[in-house]
């Protein structure tokens, strides 16, 4: 049978849509911009898509939770400063100011967490708070300027490079091989999937759905702790203006990955594709000179585009069950 | 009345899909004051036949004729137009707006270009007034049971003077009292010389309601008759296609030995002081009015709604609830009584929901055992004979019986011993009920127990051994399932039992 060939089998993945998009759009980029094909410009690509994907690795599993994560940006300016205080202000080494900012990021988390799963305030409204109030946090650090030269080897965790390749190549594969196993093959991620599925009937199989939601945002807010290091060491400083804007980004990245905002569809995997669509396009406009406010138009049409196709394949999916299902006289 | 031509008249009706034929050649001939049954099981094109003559499906041959005249239904609201009021079973209400808004939606009366208030109000209680439905119109929908939503929507489909009034299913959600009175209801209409289709699962109310009646198998009619030939095993037979040797085959397996029992359970949401024992390989029904408590009961229990006082046992120990997963640990079972609502996971497909109440024990060290789990839903498929295509597709492409089935493997799983099923039957054709009624007493013949919530009389009591009639969530008395009669069922207040009591 054709449907448990591996051909048969990849065809059914849902990230073969994106995949064949993000082809689509390479083959186009690279056909019609020279620049696009040059290795200087494919390293800048997995540079910049590096914090952008680990970041949207977090607000997807909170999508599939039926949540959502309005917080990462404001959470990323703030732990930029506070990774910028623990080593300008307090002579820390990196060995423990870059764990302490991710702890901090999971505390922010936790915060999250327990508004939405335990106190029961919505989603929206409790990142949405976060992301006014991580970013009034930020302003209240080193009297509210941004802090540059922290150090020469916090450059060295972005721009080094391990066997002839850019370590946040390395950051990308462990964080999406590292989520995709919890949310495919542990029981968490089942349940996580499971809670965004149904919460009633979740919660009648005896899983404890606060929990799950709370761990979701946690996940999140440790993603966007990575991040938020990454964009320090890339820019060799922290701003209360970094990561402005990066969680709409995200959201998008995971949504143009088939995330369904309704909750439990939606895979990690998916999600790097749709970071890369997002940075591929950009980085064609770029290099074609286009203004920055015609590639915020172009990224907004990406996002209808991609969701009205998924809208679209689901009907004609739809149609196409029912006809199997009539042919094989089941159901 | 046979004589007069007919109101309503398809001839014909062919409806083809892709890969399958709906409906194919349909005659059905509606009288004016005549309530037409439709029945069949699940796909065999009822649905179809009822978005046709509502004009969602445009049929690719035949006719349908109103006193002789052709119409051709195109859209929904232009069959609205031509007198064709459709009750769909999926509720079209909007729960914030009020049951006058509901009514008039979409044409509401104006003056000017304001919405003349009173007035709506004022005709949605003649609306409601002249159907005997004692429900305010400016009551809000989303506080309204589902009985009187059911009214509700009754009420919308006939305020626009339908001469054709289509039901579908509309007693699933409805307990014996509010049948009764909808079943009155739609005599009244049918006195005034409207054509009623009515679509059941329940075939004790059909024979009680209607005049006449087609069966559909495979999108054919295979049967039509009338009042006085209807018989229940016969029109069973005919919709499945073949001999049912019994419409419930209840095993006896109920042993002495106490393996639940309940012990003064009260709740805030009107638990009041329950007590009973459930012994092992028993069905222990639990009757009674819709709201009567037994809903309440089995949550309580289940440890979704905190108790404030008693407590439950299981093999003479004590069992500390107070979660689903305590419950769930003790070996406790809910098969809630809405499975699209609490019971299935739709992004899933069938062995993600078998395992959803026990991942512990498809779990290694750290990860899921994924081909454990596809072996454990084979297993369930080859013993409950779910359709082999769960193993594969979401449940949502799936029967309700299948799904039923589903979610009755995760409990197996979790290896529990006590099981509450509430309505476990409500809105699955009659094969999938047997199905389910044979899948009891495989749990009996375990020697687990069953808790039976079911609003359909005849099932309760035939799968029951033993029922508990619950009134005003309390329990009034326990008593052989042989000896409870419908009366005992109906009545709703406990003041009301002093009197069969006398």
């Amino acid at each position: 049978m054709s449907e448990t060939s591996f051909l048969g089998r990849l065809a059914r993945q849902e990230f073969v849509g994106p995949l064949i998009a993000l082809l689509l759009i390479v083959v186009i980029v690279a056909a019609t911009t020279p620049a696009f094909l040059e290795p200087q410009n494919f390293r800048n690509i997995a540079l910049q898509v590096s914090i952008l994907s680990i970041v949207a690795i977090g607000s997807t599993i909170v999508i599939i939770t039926g949540g959502i994560d309005l917080s990462p940006g404001s959470m990323i300016a703030l732990l930029t400063m506070c990774l910028a205080v623990f080593i300008k202000t307090y002579g820390l080494s990196l060995w423990v100011a870059i764990p302490l900012t991710l702890l901090i990021g999971c505390g922010l988390g936790v915060i999250n967490g327990i508004l939405v799963a335990y106190v029961g305030i919505p989603a929206f409204i409790v990142t949405l708070a976060g992301l006014s109030a991580f970013k009034g946090l930020a302003l209240t650090l080193n009297g509210g300027t941004p802090a540059f030269s922290l150090s020469p080897e916090l450059r060295e965790v972005f721009y080094g490079t391990f066997l002839g390749l850019p370590l946040p190549f390395y950051y990308v594969v462990g964080a999406y091989a590292l989520f995709t196993i919890i949310m495919e093959h542990t029981r968490l991620g089942r349940e996580i999937y499971a809670v965004g599925g149904n919460e009633s009937a979740a919660r009648l199989s005896g899983i404890n759905v606060a929990r799950v939601r709370l761990i979701a945002f946690v996940f999140a807010a440790l993603c966007a702790a990575v991040g938020a290091v990454l964009l320090s060491s890339r820019l060799n400083s922290g701003s209360p203006n970094y990561g402005t804007l990066i969680e709409l980004q995200a959201i998008a990245a995971a949504v143009v990955g088939g995330a369904s905002l309704a909750g439990g569809r939606g895979r990690v995997i998916s999600t790097l594709i749709g970071a890369l669509i997002i940075i591929v396009v950009q980085n064609g406009l770029n290099l074609n000179a286009v203004t920055t406010s015609m590639q915020s138009l172009t990224i907004g049409l990406i996002i209808l585009v991609a969701v009205g196709v998924d809208v679209w394949r689901s009907r004609i999916g739809a149609s196409i069950a029912g006809f199997l299902n009539a042919k094989t006289k089941e159901v | 009345m046979q004589d007069q031509s007919p109101l309503w008249e398809l001839e014909g009706i062919t409806k083809t899909f892709p890969g399958v034929r709906a409906n194919d050649g349909i005659s059905i001939r509606l009288h004016a004051g005549e309530i037409h049954a439709l029945l069949g099981e699940n796909g065999c094109g009822k649905s179809t036949l009822i978005k046709i003559l509502s004009g969602v499906h445009q049929p690719d041959a035949g006719t349908i004729r109103r006193r002789g005249d052709v119409v051709q239904l195109t859209s929904p609201i232009q069959a609205r137009g031509e007198g064709v009021a459709t009750v769909f079973q999926e509720f079209s209400l909007a729960p914030t707006l009020t049951v006058a808004e509901n009514i008039f939606l979409g044409r509401y009366p104006r003056r000017g270009p304001l919405v003349d208030w009173p007035r709506m109000k004022r005709e949605a209680a003649e609306v409601l007034g002249s159907l005997d439905i004692a429900i305010a119109p400016d009551r809000i929908v989303g506080t309204l049971s589902v009985a009187e939503q059911q009214l509700v929507e009754i009420a919308k489909a006939i305020s626009i003077d339908a001469t054709l009034l289509i039901l579908d299913e509309p007693s699933t959600a409805l307990g014996e009292q509010e049948i009764v009175a909808l079943h009155q209801l739609l005599r009244r209409m049918k006195d005034r010389g409207v054509s009623i289709l009515y679509i059941s699962h329940r075939l004790d109310e059909v024979v009680s309601l209607v005049d006449s009646a087609t069966i559909l198998k495979d999108g054919k009619v295979v049967s039509t008759a009338n009042g006085t030939n209807l018989d229940v095993d016969e029109i069973v037979s005919k919709m499945v296609g073949e001999d049912i040797d019994e419409h419930y085959p209840k095993q006896k397996n109920a042993t002495n030995t106490v393996l639940f029992s309940a012990r003064n359970l009260s709740t805030d949401n009107g638990v009041r002081d329950v007590s009973f024992d459930v012994h092992a390989g028993e069905v222990y029904g639990l009757g009674g009015v819709i709201g009567s408590g037994r809903t309440e009961i089995a949550r309580a229990i289940f440890g979704v709604d905190p108790l404030t006082s008693g407590k439950v046992s299981i093999d003479g120990k004590t069992l500390r609830i107070r979660n689903p997963q305590d419950a769930i640990r003790a070996g406790l079972a809910l098969v809630p009584e809405n499975r699209k609502f609490d019971g299935l996971f739709f992004n899933f497909n069938g062995g993600p929901n078998m395992t959803a109440a026990a991942l512990d024990k498809i779990r290694g060290q750290f990860l899921l055992k994924k081909r454990t789990e596809a072996d454990v839903a084979q297993d369930y498929i080859d013993q409950l004979e779910i359709s082999p295509a769960a193993a594969r597709k979401f449940v949502s492409l799936l029967s309700g019986g299948n799904q039923q089935k589903i979610v009755i493997a995760r409990w197996l799983f979790a290896d529990s011993r006590v099981l509450i099923l509430d309505e476990p039957t409500q809105g699955i054709d009659i094969g999938a009920k047997i199905a389910v009624y044979n899948l009891i007493n495989a749990l009996t013949a375990r020697g687990y127990a069953v808790i039976l919530i079911s609003s359909d009389h005849n099932e309760l009591i035939a799968m029951s051994d033993r029922i508990g009639i619950i009134r005003e969530g309390s329990l009034v008395e326990t008593m052989p399932a042989a000896r409870v009669t419908h009366t005992h069922l109906v009545q709703s207040s406990a003041q009301e039992l002093t009197h069969d009591a006398a």
